[in-house]
């Protein structure tokens, strides 16, 4: 207990900006992009960025067709109960954005767009390609209406290339990517990764695209468009891969468990008596204490050690390891993990040094020391029911500005009023008249 | 003007690079740590890589290539791929003669960057706090495993202590067989390295309207997380302890990899509506068991996949990969060659129309193959240029930037390595 209390005031000393003595105490009141507007026009291939960009301050604003977006639908869901306010998969990427409902294919719809496009600074969409041009609403279009304007366009292949129309969804862009090659084992099909981690590092490439055109829009005044592939994105993750291909003419294959570095390669995955492992073996001084750390505990339990013909481990070069060392090492330390928990493993492992890492679940991340001592986690009403759930609170933390998470995704056109009323002053009537219309 | 004829430009510099002007320190080491500083260098951003030759970055330690040596550390092609667009000073931060110049080049600097084990900058005498004393609107980076704070700061880690320890790992793989990972592509270490220079230019601006620098603390732990969210949420709300399910997804069906014509070849289908799969069914040319009931409907064909992806085989593998792929995209229907380094490196027509690669020519690798960054800004497009020998440019910071004369630069020689 006093171990967590100590760990805390570290985190709110940090926080606070008190770490050092002398420092001031800054009010944290502002985020770093506060003022600042998106429109967010994208389905589940963009929404992580929108959701960056408010955590980042940004006011964000979800526009949706009338009835929600189509990703609303996407489970699972809040009580396995299909319903667009409770998709868990739609909460957890739209956190802190406000949404409308406008429908973009209708005209008066299109032009309320437009009027939005004034004062806003960003655009996000991810529709087909010259889906916003047959709207009317190319960044052509866009820019004459505000010469300041970023559109940010996230698809599976970009806005430009003989794919450039292809259809296709997170396990496509991983395929053609060349990530889905490199992940799996030898004797099955190549397998995805966990939930969407394309999409995901593609909308954060997005959100660094933005930002990067943003920068240069507030020194010149010129805004443009910002092109993001899916593909392109999983296949800049292949650098290794690559140059065994320039080099070497090497395929580097998925190996399940295993890393396969070429000439330097070894298990990185190990069963443990209640779940999975993460240890990478190093030479050289960034592994030697590691690896001595690990060799000694290996004895101290007991089981016999072929790690211990090391004497000197900041000598130790991985490119020497023959496969028949490999193999008896990789017995050594699958025997050796096999005997412990993950706690133990979590726990001593941390106190001895052997750098390695337990694969947590969603259970054990409730229960994250680690992300307790930084408060990591913040609880959001999901509306008027007693349901309290945690996300995340933040990306990063700042001495200076708060940029944290802090409103549940919004309800289907839960600021509908606000908008088009109190901003674009249309009266009870208008807005009667369009939702008639099906156009907000 | 630098040795090789580009010039340096200033603050309102070039209207063609999106962050002329900017100056980063660069601390930065391994992949996260390469990234971080690159994407800035890459679009413009003046990015000083310190290094020592006696502690060199892991990256120009590795051997993964026949081309890279135990004894040259300028021949190692990763390090190339992750450090482009980079300047390189060497120096040997025990030596007392080097504060001077590192003192110098915080003066000079907007930003600093940095990604070793939390507390390690300090020790080595250029903590936020000893960098904010000398410029109090320095904007400093720290990208670390875990963060500067908590049970495990101090913990080390790598690529995939982030997949682990988020949950990544866990969600990865078969039912039925351990985890797994990429065998040699990096996750967590990617999508940091664009936190953090994300981060800095959402700070850069912020600077720019109020005058104030600040420090960030960002680790792969924390942003990963954000990643399956979705997983997380549907443990609270519904006690759903999601784990590994091979390529099937709860809203698509089939959704799959699929053996095609030839070694190892492979293509990946995804069946979202039921329009698509009228469509899929028409590709395969309507066989009769696409008129089953218990393939009627995503919620059947989800109950009968095991029985489902086995039919979808029996069809692609008469085929290539590419074909399956450009019959079914004809049709309406996603799908894609899971295409391996060779296709990304040679064939792929829409990554070489989009310039995935651009060939730089480096002193001792010759000319070679670097990604560009892929996001790309249309009016302000990237500038990649070759990753630097180590300390390559060590003079040019020193007589140049920092003004030093050639006196002082050669009193400070000993420390430079």
């Amino acid at each position: 207990m006093k171990k967590e209390i100590q760990n805390k005031l570290t985190y709110l000393l940090f926080v606070y900006g008190l770490v050092c003595e002398g420092q001031e105490r800054y009010c944290m009141t502002e985020s770093l992009m506060s003022g600042f507007r998106a429109l967010d026009l994208t389905d589940e291939k963009g929404l992580i960025c929108g959701k960056i960009l408010a955590a980042l301050g940004v006011d964000t604003i979800k526009i949706e067709p009338p009835g929600g977006e189509p990703s609303r639908y996407i489970p699972p869901f809040i009580n396995d109960k299909v319903d667009p306010e409770k998709s868990l998969y739609w909460l957890a990427a739209n956190t802190d954005k406000r949404s409308i409902t406008l429908n973009l294919e209708t005209r008066a719809g299109v032009d309320l767009f437009r009027k939005l496009v004034r004062s806003a600074d960003f655009v996000l969409e991810s529709f087909p390609v010259d889906h916003m041009a047959n709207l009317g609403l190319s960044y052509q279009e866009l820019s004459q209406i505000n010469p300041r304007i970023i559109l940010t366009s996230i698809t599976p292949f970009g806005q430009v290339g003989p794919y450039s129309n292809y259809k296709g969804c997170e396990l496509i862009a991983s395929a053609m990517g060349g990530v889905l090659e490199n992940t799996g084992d030898p004797d099955r099909p190549p397998v995805k990764e966990a939930l969407d981690s394309c999409y995901f590092h593609a909308n954060v490439a997005a959100a660094l695209g933005t930002l990067t055109a943003h920068y240069y829009r507030e020194m010149s005044g010129v805004g443009q468009q910002v092109d993001i592939s899916v593909q392109e994105v999983a296949a800049s993750r292949r650098t290794i891969g690559l140059i065994g291909w320039e080099f070497d003419k090497l395929l580097l294959k998925r190996s399940g468990p295993l890393n396969q570095f070429g000439r330097q390669s070894f298990r990185w995955i190990w069963a443990c008596k209640d779940g999975y492992v993460y240890w990478q073996l190093f030479g050289g001084l960034h592994g030697a204490s590691a690896n001595e750390a690990l060799s000694r505990w290996l004895d101290e339990d007991g089981i016999e050690n072929p790690l211990r013909e090391i004497k000197n481990w900041r000598e130790f070069d991985m490119s020497t390891m023959t496969r028949d060392r490999s193999e008896a090492w990789e017995k050594a330390i699958s025997r050796f993990f096999l005997h412990h928990t993950k706690k133990e493993i979590a726990e001593e492992g941390l106190r001895r040094g052997i750098h390695s890492c337990v694969a947590n679940n969603s259970s054990d991340l409730e229960r994250l020391p680690q992300l307790k001592a930084r408060d990591y986690w913040t609880s959001l009403p999901h509306g008027e029911s007693s349901l309290n759930l945690l996300y995340p609170r933040y990306f990063f933390l700042s001495n200076v500005t708060e940029n944290f998470i802090k409103r549940l995704a919004p309800f289907i056109g839960k600021d509908n009023n606000v908008i088009y009323g109190t901003e674009l002053g249309l009266s009870d009537a208008e807005m009667t008249a369009l939702k008639e219309l099906n156009v907000i | 003007m630098l040795s090789n004829g580009e010039k340096i430009v200033g603050k309102k510099g070039s209207a063609s690079q999106a962050l002329a002007g900017v100056k980063v320190l660069d601390f930065g080491w391994a992949v996260v740590g390469g990234l971080s500083g690159k994407y800035l260098g890459d679009y413009g951003a003046q990015v000083i890589r310190v290094e020592s030759a006696t502690r060199p970055d892991l990256v120009r330690a590795t051997q993964y290539v026949s081309i890279s040596s135990t004894n040259n550390l300028d021949d190692k092609p990763w390090f190339n791929h992750i450090n482009s667009s980079k300047y390189s000073l060497t120096v040997n931060l025990k030596d007392s003669l080097s504060q001077s110049v590192m003192d110098r080049l915080i003066r000079w600097a907007d930003v600093v960057l940095e990604n070793y084990t939390p507390g390690t900058i300090s020790r080595m005498g250029y903590g936020y706090e000893y960098i904010r004393k000398i410029k109090p609107d320095i904007i400093m980076v720290s990208g670390s495993a875990y963060c500067q704070t908590g049970p495990l700061a101090h913990d080390w880690g790598v690529d995939g202590t982030g997949a682990t320890s988020s949950g990544r790992l866990d969600l990865t793989g078969w039912p039925d067989r351990s985890p797994v990972n990429p065998s040699n592509t990096t996750y967590g270490d990617s999508v940091l390295g664009m936190i953090n220079p994300m981060v800095v230019i959402a700070a850069l601006d912020y600077k720019r309207r109020t005058g104030k620098g600040q420090y960030i603390d960002a680790g792969m732990l924390d942003v990963s997380i954000h990643q399956v969210t979705p997983a997380f949420l549907d443990w609270q709300a519904n006690r759903h302890l999601q784990t590994r399910a091979g390529n099937r997804v709860p809203n698509a069906s089939p959704h799959g990899v699929f053996p095609c014509k030839g070694e190892d070849r492979w293509c990946a289908i995804a069946v979202f509506t039921q329009e698509e799969w009228e469509s899929f069914c028409r590709v395969i040319g309507n066989p009769t068991w696409t008129k089953q009931a218990k393939f009627a409907s995503l919620k059947s064909r989800k109950s009968n996949e095991d029985e489902l992806e086995p039919k979808v085989s029996e069809w692609t593998k008469n085929h290539s990969a590419e074909e399956v792929m450009s019959l079914m995209q004809d049709a309406g229907v996603s799908a894609g060659v899971v295409q391996n380094v060779q296709d990304l490196f040679e064939r792929d027509p829409q990554l070489k129309e989009r310039k995935f690669l651009v060939s730089l020519k480096h002193p001792v690798l010759g000319v070679i193959k670097h990604p560009t960054p892929p996001y790309k800004l249309t009016k302000t497009e990237a500038r990649v240029r070759t990753s630097p020998c180590i300390g390559e440019h060590t003079e040019y910071i020193c007589t140049k930037l920092l003004g030093m004369t050639d006196q002082e630069f050669i009193a400070l020689l000993p420390c430079l390595v």
